[in-house]
């Protein structure tokens, strides 16, 4: 190989690595040294290793921590539940809509991320016809509420995150070889059986792919909890923007969501493994071995 | 074996692919820490006067919503048809502190994000004009403003001499009540009625929301120590804890207000024009309220300086003094505002919100600031997130 054939991967990789350099490295080296100064806005902040900031940013909003795995967990849980059928009738009952049901799942997309969601504050106001037919159908109490509950947020993440989850299921299950089901049925398995053990694990990689791009972003979500929710609906972003723009403690806000990065890459890693590196990967080999 | 194996290998990258990083930041952090290392803290020291100058040009304004009429025939469009300068009036501010947050890094390096004039309440000016954000105003330059300011505003207790602020409108702290669902309600105290659990809101703002707190509980807020002020926020979380503060809002209390899901919220007096609910009725709460304005100021690195002096001394013509009062239903700092109100004929002249007297207002208190500020700001910003 020449020299020139073997930098080619090199600079193929060169746009990416920039990318990467200039938007994660750099802001993540400056997002390092803040979390190591000490003072306040009057006095300045000072770098000094202050390493005191990590656990003094964690005191007090493990509750929002918790809250916050919890309402990214739920969310998930539901747009996998919701999105998986939806994904499948659209890869293989849909026919001539396929296009029409894809553009279907994007087209919420056209409107911004906040808009969205604003939509929701007025579709779930206590004096909606929504809230009415609920409280009719006695799913909420009758001088009951949805908007600033925990139902609410979950609702707003798992519909804003809907389509990370869709997405991949549906390229997945797309290329799913259906004679591998028809092979499953003469080899006298029942339909569910033959979902079990063959689509379902066919279409692991979709799943892992799905929940990471759900679960992550919904984890440090605010907006549907500053929107959606009411205080005791707090989520960890909600913690960190105040402590950014209202408290304006950029060194603990800083250590917080260095932390907050750690806990989810830690939580990623273990998922991953459990998961099964090779589903992820998409490399069938390693799957019984892993 | 095989599986064991793989385990170990995977560990080995996760190892190999860390170790770098971890060696880079640490070598840059090092590096870091050795150059100029402070951040924050203020400006330079030197202190600049806005420049007067020919009113032309661009002019960017941050104001809060709903603090003019900003349609065709409004007042930004006839200060542009009078002076030919073309105005980006942006309604940004939303809390104050929120809107400092988002500015402090830019200010920090001497940069207003574009703007040449903000409009922040008291307090807030204060606090950016200690930090060296503010430039000062040569009197000289606002010959209208001085003519016209109200005597009660020439001399307020955060700038005596009136050098780095101009009033913009002022305003009452109070309680906003849908007269049709809970008319009762007259007091701070009757938020937190259990009858309301759930339907009131409270502002997100420290110095609006506490000390109407505390005077509902008799204390007087200017006299107020620390654990006075801790003693009040600690009554407002167990309320929003129990379920009986549904949120803390900005200016978003009066969407909540229109759409019905609330009864009462704490909100300020000439928010009328933001509430699309007849039955919204602003109460001044019996045991008083807070008295606040909101000030134009010049940021550093304003540019154009000339035209937001021109658009200041507009702005106190009381003949369009009048038109913003009309539209936005605050107290005018402007002499002459009322005279001509009660020529127009309008319904305004007689209110005592737009024109409080002093019997009126006779409970009310500044907006305050703890002794110590810092840990009661904390401990507010706890109760805000939960």
């Amino acid at each position: 190989m020449s020299l020139r054939q073997r930098l080619i991967p090199y600079w193929l990789l060169g746009p990416g690595l920039l990318w990467l350099i200039v938007f994660f490295v750099v802001p993540m080296y400056f997002m390092g040294e803040l979390a190591l100064r000490s003072g306040s806005l009057t006095t300045g902040y000072t770098f000094d290793w202050a390493w005191g900031n990590f656990p003094d940013s964690l005191s007090g909003h493990t509750e929002q921590i918790g809250r916050s795995f919890f309402y990214a967990g739920a969310a998930t849980v539901l747009a996998l539940l919701i999105s998986y059928p939806l994904a499948y009738a659209i890869a293989f009952r849909a026919g001539r809509f396929k296009l029409l049901l894809l553009f279907a799942v994007i087209a919420p997309f056209f409107t911004t991320y906040l808009i969205r969601t604003i939509v929701w504050k007025t579709i779930l106001s206590d004096d909606s016809p929504l809230v009415g037919v609920l409280q009719t159908l006695a799913l909420v109490p009758q001088d009951g509420r949805v908007l600033a509950t925990s139902g609410a947020v979950i609702a707003g993440l798992t519909y804003n995150f809907l389509p990370f989850m869709i997405l991949p299921l549906y390229a997945n299950l797309e290329r799913l070889d259906s004679r591998l089901i028809e092979a499953a049925k003469d080899l006298y398995s029942s339909s569910s059986q033959a979902f079990l053990r063959v689509t379902l694990p066919l279409t692991m990689p979709g799943i892992v792919a799905g929940v990471l791009l759900t679960f992550i972003p919904a984890f440090g979500d605010y907006i549907n909890a500053q929107l959606l929710g009411g205080p005791q609906q707090s989520m960890i972003g909600n913690v960190i923007q105040g402590l950014y723009l209202t408290q304006r403690d950029y060194p603990e806000a800083a250590s917080l969501s260095f932390l907050m990065m750690a806990l989810i890459l830690a939580v990623v890693v273990v998922y991953i493994r459990f998961a099964g590196t090779g589903a992820f990967m998409g490399d069938e080999d390693e799957r019984g071995t892993a | 074996m095989e599986s064991r194996e793989s385990k170990d290998k995977f560990a080995g990258r996760v190892r190999r692919a860390m170790g770098a990083p971890i060696v880079v930041v640490v070598l840059a952090l090092t590096i870091g820490a050795c150059g100029d290392d402070t951040v924050g803290g203020g400006g330079n020291g030197d202190v600049t006067t806005a420049k007067a100058g020919q009113v032309t040009g661009k002019l960017t304004i941050s104001n809060w919503p709903g603090y003019i009429d900003p349609g065709s025939k409004g007042t930004v469009a006839e200060f542009e048809d009078e002076t030919g300068v073309k105005v980006d009036y942006i309604e940004d501010v939303n809390e104050n502190d929120a809107f400092f947050g988002k500015l402090q890094p830019q200010l920090e390096q001497g940069e207003s994000g574009g703007r040449s004039i903000f409009v922040v309440t008291d307090w807030m000016a204060k606090q950016m004009y200690d930090l060296g954000y503010l430039q000062e105003i040569n009197h000289d330059d606002l010959p209208t403003v001085f003519e016209n300011i109200l005597p009660n505003l020439e001399s307020p207790g955060f700038d005596p001499e009136r050098r780095f602020s101009v009033p913009w409108q002022s305003g009452m702290g109070g309680v906003w009540v849908d007269t049709s669902k809970a008319p009762e309600i007259r007091s701070v105290n009757d938020l937190f009625d259990p009858k309301y659990k759930g339907k009131v809101t409270m502002l997100g703002e420290l110095q609006e929301t506490v000390p109407l707190v505390m005077l509902a509980e008799g204390v007087d807020p200017s006299e107020a120590d620390n654990d006075a002020w801790f003693k009040a926020i600690d009554k407002i979380k167990a309320a929003a804890d129990s379920g009986q503060i549904r949120d803390f809002t900005g200016n978003e209390y009066t969407e909540d207000l229109t759409a019905g899901n609330i009864v009462a919220a704490i909100g300020w007096s000439g928010d009328a024009s933001l509430i699309e609910n007849k039955n919204a009725e602003w109460r001044m709460p019996s045991e008083g309220c807070t008295l606040w304005s909101d000030n134009m100021v010049i940021p550093v690195g304003a540019p154009n300086t000339a035209a937001a002096l021109g658009w200041m001394d507009f702005v106190y013509d009381p003949k369009v003094a009048v038109d913003i009062t009309e539209y936005v239903e605050y107290i005018s700092p402007v002499e002459g505002v009322k005279d001509l109100l009660e020529k127009r004929g309008s319904e305004l002249a007689e209110s005592e919100i737009v024109f409080p007297t002093e019997e009126f207002t006779k409970d009310c208190t500044d907006q305050e600031l703890p002794p110590d500020p810092e840990p009661v700001k904390e401990a507010w910003q706890e109760v805000i997130t939960g």
